[in-house]
This record gives C-alpha cells, structure tokens and sequence, in this order.
C-alpha cells in the first residue's frame, strides 16, 4: 500500500498560475488544496491541516507579510513563500515572520518541488531531534559530532566563528537563511544590523571549503535575503 | 579743477617768461622779447585750450607793453609799429590754439575709439564662451557697467514668440524711478538711446541704451551711474550704446541656438519614441508568437486521434523551445521595469558593506548557462575593501555588463573581470577580447535604446537596449560612474566606480585562533 499522499494548500489569486501549479504538483503526486484569498487561505490552514503551504505575497484581499504570521499560528506546516524579482524587503520580512523559504516567480517545477521536499524534512523533524551526526555535500564532509570538517578528504582548520557559522547553515540545509537569522544564532540578537560580519565570515568559509570561491556552489548567496546551503 | 590749473599754468608760463627776459631788458632788441613772449603763447596753446590760450595772449601783450615797451610801467605806447605787434602776436595764438585742439581732439577721439574697440573685444572675448540668455546677460551687465562707470541692468522682452511690444518693466532697482521706466519704453519703441545726459528723458537717472538687431528687439539696457559719481561722459554713453548693440547680436545667436537645440532634442525624442515602439512590439510579438505556436503545436498533439503526430523528441524541443521564448520575455520585461524605475526616479538604493566578489559570485553561478561559450576570469586582489552596495542593483550591473560582452563577442572569447581600489571607491572593470567598440562610440552605448549594430528593433543580438541604460542609471544612484573605453590590446572594457562614501563599518571582531 502506497503512503497516503502529501497535501499542500495553494494560496494563489492568480488562476493560471494556479491551473499551471496544480497540474505539475499532482504529475507528482501531491494533493492540492486551492484559496484563490488570504481569508480562503487561512481558514484551509486551520481546518485541511496541510503538509506544506505555498503562499503568494501579491493577495488581493491582504498582504502577504500579514498573512504569513496569521498562517504560522494556526499550523505548523512549512510556508513557501512565492514572490516577484525585486520584493527582496518582502521577502525578508515574510521569512522572518514565520515563512520557512521562498520562490522568486518565474520559478521552474524542479526547483518548486525540491523546495518542497527540503521543507517537509524540516518539518518532520522534530525541534529537539538530534542531527544527523555527520553531514556531507560535494567535496566537504563535516563531523558534527567531533566538530572536524574535510575538504576533498583533508581536513580543513576553521575557526570558532567560521565553524558555528558552518554549523548553523547545516541546521537549515536547503533553505534560505535570512542575514537576521544567521546574525542572530551566530553572533547573538545585538548583532542582527551587523551584516557586514556575516559577509566577511562567509567569504572566509567560502575560501576555505569552495573549489572556485568566486563561483560558490555550497554556500548560495541569496541577494538581498541571506544565505542557502545548497546539498546537491 | 582741470579748467583752472590750466589757467594757472598759462599764467606761470608768462610768469616765466617775463622772468628770462626782464634782466635783459633795455639790452636785447624788444622785437626779440616779443619772439620770446609768442613762444610762451604758443606753448601754452600747445598744452591748453583755447581759453588758457586766450588769457595767455592776453598776458603776453599786457606784460610786454608794459614791462618791455617804452615807456617802461605803462600802458603807453608810443610807437604804433608795437600795435602792430600785439596783433600779430594775438592772430597767432588763435591760429595756434585752433590747431592744436584739432589735433588734440583726433587724438583724443582716437584714444577713445580704441577704448571702445577694446571694451567691445574684452566682451567679445567673454561672451564666446556663453550659451544660454543669462550668462550672457550677467556678462554683458559687468563689461557694459564698467565701460560706462556705473551699474548696467538689462530688461529682455520674453522669449521668442513672445509679441514684440512691451517688455514687462520690473518695479525694483534702478527701475523703480518712474522717469527711467519711462524712458525704457521709448527706448524699447523708438530704438534710439534716452534718459540721463541725453535730449530725450534727460530727467531719468539713468542711461537707457535699445537692445536690438536688424531684425529683432531683445530689450533695453539701463547704465545707472555710481551714486555721487560723474556723469557718463558722451563718449562713454557711446561706448555703451555700442555694446548695447554687440550684446543684442550675441542674444540672437543664443537664441537661434536654442531654437536649434529644442528642434533636434524634438527629433531625437521622435527617433526614440519610434524605435521605442518598433523595439517593443518587435522584442514583445516574436516570443510570444513562438510560445503560442509550440504550445498550440503541443496542444494539438495531445488530441488522441493525433497522438503519434509528434515524436517525444519534437515534444520536447518545442517545450524548450516555450521555456527559451519566456525567459527571453521575462528578461525583456524586467529591463523595461528596471528601466521605467531608473527613469522616474523611483531606483531605491539600500546600500549595506560588502565584498565585491559576493555579489560577482551570485552573478556568475546565475547566468552560467548564458556564458558556457565565453570563459570568465576573476582577477580580484586580496585586501580589496568592502564596498557600500545594494547588492540586488549591483549584481543587475553586472549581468547587463557580462550578457553583453557575451552578446557582441564571438563565442570563446574570454571575459575578464576585475576589481581594485582607487582613492575614495573601488573601480570595476569587465573587459573582453572582442572586437571592441566602434570608434566614438564609448559614449553612445549608453544611450537608451542604442544598439551597437545600430538596428532599432530586434538585432542579431537580441538586446532591446537598455542595458547599459539601466547600468549607467544603477551606478548613478550609487554616486558612482561608469563608462566604456578600448581596451590596451583589443577588445573593450566597461568600469564603473563604487565610491567608498558614508564611512566605513565597523570592523569585523577578530576570532579567537583556535577552537
């Protein structure tokens, strides 16, 4: 017997946007749940209990970024959030009022599903889960257990600040980071203005773990919004 | 003043000459006294006028008859042959005063022509370099204030198209007197000079001078003489009348430049509002035509009865084929968005300090796909500072430089990007191999809409011409500048500057050096 499948409810005014998300989802074998409104939406959130919700910032009947906390106290499915270029403010202030990862539009059906699929691994973690004791992706493996990290097999020194920064991107693998939210489990809430830092840490770590640091594909810069630690 | 040390001076004169001859008297021939008293006379009329000369003459034969003709110290004469004398000695001082105030005045005259020929040249000399009615106004009030001694103020009728009648007379300065105001609007009517020191409206306080050509009638210029000073002077006034003229001929130079300059800005807003049109409707219909021809293609394949229509493969090229055009599209879109927003104004910068090679990074991962055929090197020197950047605009900028380093150069050329600090910013540089600008073009490139192939609408390239634009625009509101130059060797290169402004941040903690 097949698991049941996986629901995600579509908060999207847009109808051929619509029409377009739902065919490629259920070509994948989700559920979906549609609200063409914010209030649509948020009453399908509290009675439907979907697995993961893809939230438009452009409602017609409320903003996005009002919508995404409202959503957040009601379930705790991941949120998706699916905004235009150019709204990065949006963007940042939805991811830190509760949306867990976001979609630029135009997006492809790939990069949506493997949001998605990053979002629901989150999500049945439970908070308090111990982590996978080691991580891995491309060249770099890093020991979380005995704090080492390797580079195509050898060991690559970090310091204090590079490791807990490497550390929190592995806690959230796949999906966005937000500078606030790197500031703030790195360095502490004092720190949350202090972009600067993070940037020059991150280029550290970039220099030390990347094959080609002007081209990082391990550790994505999300322009604007924060940081995504890429797996594949 | 002048007039009575004249005066004075012919008297010293005879003085003197009274003083050479009287020890001799009685001793030398009083014919030969006379020479000596005409000579006296004739140098006064030399240095004088013709009243000095006058009394001179005077003097002469009162001293003469008097000191030298017997009977000495009288007035008597007892030989007529002195009557005749004393009239010689008179003719000859007229004649001679005569003479040499003609000679006087051509000088003076010429002295004059060449004060005003010089006054007209110094303006000449400024007004070159003039390009709207302001600054020629403001230069000519200076030169014609100086020339006259006093304040010059000039009043322009409105600009062309403007009736030629009555100028508005302001109410304030030199022009709040009545009389002037009255004599302005002679002026303005007749074209003839009025107001102070002259026949018409001499009660004015100042000298109004008409501003006009043959065939047009700019205004008036007012001279008001410094308070307490003198009155221009006739040659002066005429030297300000000249000016007056040079100045309105400069005005209508101006003004036809304007006219001229309005005309082609007119046309060159036309060209762009047409290539505009013919770009968008061309850039905007052909994708959108190939996206609804695939997909209608797609959709007419999926009918059952028609199933085995299209092979997987031609399914698949025309689903590319959709996703290509509305890349294509939603490229296109987003530069005329960029663009409307650089030029309304509304481009909000939100500047934080950075490493220049985060933003290049998300820029190069990003468009990998468009530069498979053209290699990038990344030439970025250690220690490179942090830079104040909207990294979202930035990294705009640098798609915009590197697609069309892509676009305009064969495919294997390589591009190389580097950057490095330079006083107050950090310059950027993205340079190619290519074949480079076309000569004088380094600045045309900028322009919107401008095509390096020159074809509105739909090059070979396929850029709408907007992206250097929307750079120009982006660098701009970073208070930064960018520009394209040949690049040593061949090929181009575009920098741009990223200034270092608004202090720098504070400095990053250093770690502890082991964990």
């Amino acid at each position: 017997m097949t698991p049941p499948p996986a629901v995600v409810l579509l908060i999207e005014d847009d109808v051929p946007m619509r029409r377009f998300l739902r065919t490629a989802l259920h070509a994948h074998a989700w559920r979906v749940i549609e609200a063409a409104t914010a209030r649509e939406g948020l009453a399908q959130a509290a009675g439907r209990n979907p697995d993961v919700i893809l939230l438009d910032l452009g409602l017609p009947d409320g903003d996005g970024l009002e919508v995404a906390p409202r959503l957040r106290r009601s379930t705790r499915a991941p949120i998706i959030v699916i905004s235009a270029r150019g709204r990065e403010r949006d963007k940042v202030a939805a991811l830190d009022l509760g949306a867990d990862d976001y979609l630029t539009k135009p997006f492809g059906v790939p990069e949506l599903l493997a949001r998605m699929r990053v979002a629901l691994r989150h999500a049945s973690r439970p908070a308090d889960a111990p982590e996978a004791p080691v991580f891995e992706a491309g060249q770099v493996r890093v020991d979380l257990v005995r704090r080492r990290v390797f580079r195509a097999g050898d060991e690559v020194h970090l310091t204090p600040t590079e490791y807990k920064l490497l550390a929190t991107m592995i806690r959230h693998a796949g999906r966005v980071a937000t500078h606030r939210q790197l500031l703030e489990e790195v360095w502490g809430a004092n720190y949350v203005g202090q972009t600067h830092y993070l940037r020059v840490y991150m280029a550290q770590l970039r220099h030390k773990l990347e094959p080609d640091p002007a081209r990082p594909r391990l550790l994505a810069t999300e322009p604007g919004v924060g940081y995504r630690l890429r797996e594949g | 003043m002048e007039r009575t040390r004249e005066y004075a001076r012919a008297a010293a004169i005879l003085a003197l000459a009274t003083a050479l001859a009287l020890p001799f008297r009685g001793r030398i021939n009083t014919i030969d006294v006379a020479m000596l008293y005409l000579l006296a006379v004739v140098a006064v009329a030399t240095l004088s006028r013709r009243g000095p000369a006058l009394l001179a003459c005077v003097l002469a034969i009162a001293a003469f008859d008097y000191l030298f003709v017997p009977p000495y110290s009288t007035f008597d004469v007892h030989d007529a042959d002195y009557l005749f004398t004393f009239g010689v000695m008179f003719v000859v001082a007229l004649l001679m005063t005569g003479l040499t105030g003609r000679i006087r005045e051509q000088a003076r005259e010429a002295s004059e022509r060449q004060r005003r020929t010089a006054a007209l040249y110094e303006l000449d000399q400024e007004l070159v370099g003039a390009v709207t009615q302001a600054e020629v106004v403001g230069i000519a009030e200076r030169h014609i204030g100086r020339a006259g001694g006093g304040t010059a103020r000039f009043v322009l009728t409105d600009r062309e198209g403007a009736p030629p009648a009555e100028p508005s007379w302001p109410c304030d300065g030199m022009f709040e007197s009545v009389p002037v105001r009255v004599a302005a609007a002679w002026v303005h009517q007749s074209g003839a000079v009025a107001g102070l020191g002259t026949a018409h409206c001499g009660e004015a306080e100042a000298l109004v001078c008409p501003v006009r050509t043959a065939g047009r009638r700019f205004g008036v210029v007012a001279l008001l003489p410094q308070p307490g000073g003198r009155l221009p002077s006739a040659e002066e006034a005429e030297t300000v009348e000249a000016l007056a003229g040079h100045t309105a001929l400069v005005l209508e130079r101006v003004a036809l430049h304007e006219q001229h300059e309005a005309a082609r800005a007119e046309v060159e807003a036309e060209r762009l509002r047409t290539s505009l049109l013919s770009s968008l409707s061309h850039d905007l219909r052909t994708p959108l035509g190939t996206i609804e021809g695939a997909a209608s293609s797609l959709l007419a394949s999926s009918v059952p009865e028609e199933a085995d229509g299209l092979s997987l493969e031609a399914r698949r090229e025309l689903a590319d084929t959709i996703l290509e055009e509305s890349r294509r599209m939603t490229r296109l879109v987003s530069n005329l968005l960029d663009m409307v927003r650089v030029e309304t104004g509304s481009l909000a910068v939100r500047k934080s300090w950075q490493p220049i090679e985060e933003v290049l990074g998300v820029t190069l991962i990003r468009l990998e796909e468009g530069l498979r055929d053209h290699p990038v090197e990344v030439h970025l020197p250690t220690g490179l500072p942090l830079v104040p950047i909207d990294e979202v605009l930035v990294e705009q900028v640098f798609v915009n430089l590197l697609e069309n380093a892509a676009r305009y150069t064969p495919p294997g050329t390589r591009l190389d990007v580097a950057a490095w600090r330079d006083e107050g910013a950090v310059v950027v540089e993205v340079a190619d191999r290519g074949p480079g600008l076309p000569g004088g073009d380094e600045e045309l490139v900028f322009r919107k809409f401008y095509r390096a192939d020159g074809t509105p609408g739909g090059s070979a390239a396929g850029g709408a011409g907007l992206g250097l634009t929307i750079c120009r625009g982006i660098v701009t509101a970073h208070g930064g500048r960018i520009w394209a130059e040949p690049r040593p060797g061949g090929g181009s290169a575009f920098r741009f500057t990223l200034p270092l402004d608004g202090g720098p941040p504070e400095p990053v903690p250093a770690d502890p050096a082991d964990a």
